[in-house]
């Protein structure tokens, strides 16, 4: 493990395992509550129309 | 078959919560700027979730695992660069910003303000043939992953092709991008809940993945049944890649990230270009684990067929990783992956049939009718525009056969209009001096190169008699390195750009 693109590489896949989970619950819950948002922005479009 | 009936359930329960949640959103479709770009409405969290789930499809699941079998760790060396490129390209706002802030639907759209309604038209049609010509292989990638993860037979191929047509289709042409954005947050979030899994299980199946690094290293020393032909960590020191490699590849995610159409259509849905600029760099991270993640299954996927006797019969560099986890996923686990590799392909398919179907009438129909049409009219025709793709996909897909790796495929194709794309919109947005002249000789110029290597390509792989009897066969090969062929077609866009601007003064219309 002393080879610097050995050390790179793994250290780069465990900070993506765990970005990858933590942004399934972050931008999950973000998103997710924006789409409530644009779905209520849309029925009042549709209501004006 | 690999999958039981617990796993055939969790992919029945994903198909048909998408396709509802997809179908329910086409209410909300009044004209073709909601079918097109959601009507503007898309937030930062829903843009990053969208673009996320656009951009990982199972084509790239495919050749990044690809790229990881030839190349082992150091085939995610593009993922870096693309991280890389996205950051910059947020954090400056180059191209983005004020392409964001002209308030077009497309880029094209955008050259008719800046040059003249012919390079639009010209933009258009390079833009739909690379793209088109890239999307080509999704179809057929996707259904080879299903077929080899599921022990399907292969002659199935088509037909489940068919029918993963069959299913984008429907929602795509009835909701447009409403259907596409929330049925990529779903995507999302069963891909993540996939990929995480199924790295775990990988790296675990490796000693937690140390295992891996010493089977890869005995791999490259030739201590292993199979032997890895370049270096599976250095870049810079592989055979297949190198300094020139790395280099052409950076500039490519820098044209990538400010000009592909899929990409570039988050930005112009977002609410503002503050938004965008915070989305590109929020999703940056995000392309590191979407290289990065795969090619571990791919160099994994390696590691276990040297140390099982090779390859099986039928199984090359493209369907081993699929082949490799059928054998390690347990049930319930398979199927949570299955549904998640669905997704991936939904959400791309949908996602890239959407955006060439607005470019093909926004900047291609459009602006040879003499009349425009009705409300009505303009979304029949889009809609129609979707079906006609998805056709040309299904027959594309299984005729033409890849002569190399999937990932060179997709780069060269993309170049046909990247390249010129990418010359046309810095010069128009930084260059005063750029003219309709220089944009022509751009585009022109810059999809020679790239339509040159794919012809060349074909003939050399199937008739090298043809170039050997004229004492060009160690020409071609150097020829045919897809490095070659990409930065010869930047550099010739950018010269026509240039020459052709300067060789005329024309009106120039500043955006």
């Amino acid at each position: 493990m002393s080879d610097p693109f050995v050390l790179f590489w793994m250290l780069l896949a465990a900070a993506s395992i765990l970005w990858y989970a933590f942004l399934v619950f972050y931008v999950g819950i973000k998103a997710g509550k924006e789409i409530l948002i644009m779905r209520k922005t849309l029925t009042k479009e549709k209501i004006t129309e | 078959m690999t999958l039981t009936l617990i796993d055939w359930l969790i992919v029945g329960i994903y198909l048909v919560g998408c396709m509802t949640v997809g179908l329910m959103m086409r209410r909300y479709v009044k004209g073709v700027e909601d079918f097109a770009v959601a009507g503007r409405e898309m937030d930062v969290n829903l843009g990053i979730a969208s673009l996320a789930a656009t951009e990982l499809g199972l084509v790239t699941i495919m050749y990044t695992a690809q790229l990881g079998f030839e190349n082992g760790l150091a085939g995610a060396t593009v993922g870096v660069l693309m991280c890389l490129a996205m950051w910059i390209v947020g954090k400056t706002g180059f191209v983005i910003e004020p392409l964001r802030d002209a308030g077009v639907m497309t880029i094209p759209e955008l050259f008719e303000k800046r040059f003249s309604v012919r390079v639009r038209w010209l933009a258009g049609l390079f833009v739909v043939l690379g793209g088109l010509l890239n999307m080509g292989v999704f179809l057929n990638l996707g259904g080879k992953f299903l077929v080899w993860s599921t022990g399907m037979p292969p002659e199935w191929l088509k037909w489940v092709m068919t029918a993963l047509l069959g299913l984008v289709l429907l929602y795509t042409a009835l909701g447009g991008m409403l259907s596409v954005l929330v049925t990529d947050y779903l995507q999302f979030l069963v891909m993540g809940v996939g990929l995480v899994i199924t790295t775990v299980l990988v790296l675990h199946a490796n000693g937690n993945g140390f295992g891996l690094v010493a089977d890869l290293k005995a791999a490259w020393t030739g201590k292993a049944g199979m032997k890895m032909t370049s270096d599976p960590f250095n870049p810079f020191l592989s055979d297949k890649m190198g300094w020139g490699y790395v280099l052409w590849m950076f500039v490519f995610q820098m044209a990538v990230v400010t000009t592909w159409q899929t990409t570039i259509s988050r930005v112009l849905s977002a609410r503002d270009s503050a938004t965008a600029k915070s989305m590109y760099q929020r999703t940056a991270f995000y392309f590191v684990g979407r290289f990065l993640l795969p090619v571990l299954w791919g160099a994994a996927a390696f590691v276990y067929f040297s140390k099982n006797g090779g390859l099986p019969e039928g199984i090359d560099s493209q369907t081993a990783m699929p082949r490799y986890l059928s054998t390690i996923l347990p049930a319930g686990i398979i199927g949570i992956v299955i549904a998640a590799m669905l997704a991936a392909e939904m959400s791309t398919d949908s996602g890239y049939l959407l955006t060439w179907a607005t470019v093909i009438y926004n900047d291609i129909i459009s602006p040879c009718l003499k009349k425009p049409l009705s409300k009505a009219g303009r979304l029949l025709l889009t809609r129609s525009i979707v079906i006609g793709i998805g056709i040309f996909l299904l027959f594309y897909g299984l005729w033409y056969q890849l002569p190399g790796n999937a990932w060179d495929y997709m780069a060269v194709t993309g170049s046909i209009y990247l390249s010129s794309v990418f010359t046309l919109l810095v010069a128009g947005l930084y260059w005063p001096r750029a003219n309709e002249v220089g944009a022509i000789s751009a585009l022109i110029l810059g999809a020679i190169g790239p339509i040159t290597f794919l012809i060349v390509e074909q003939i050399w792989t199937a008739h090298p008699e043809i170039f050997q009897s004229r004492g060009l066969a160690n020409v071609i090969p150097v020829i045919l390195k897809p490095a070659v062929a990409g930065f010869s077609s930047f550099g010739l866009a950018a010269l026509g750009m240039l020459i052709g601007s300067l060789s005329k003064s024309n009106n120039t219309n500043p955006i």
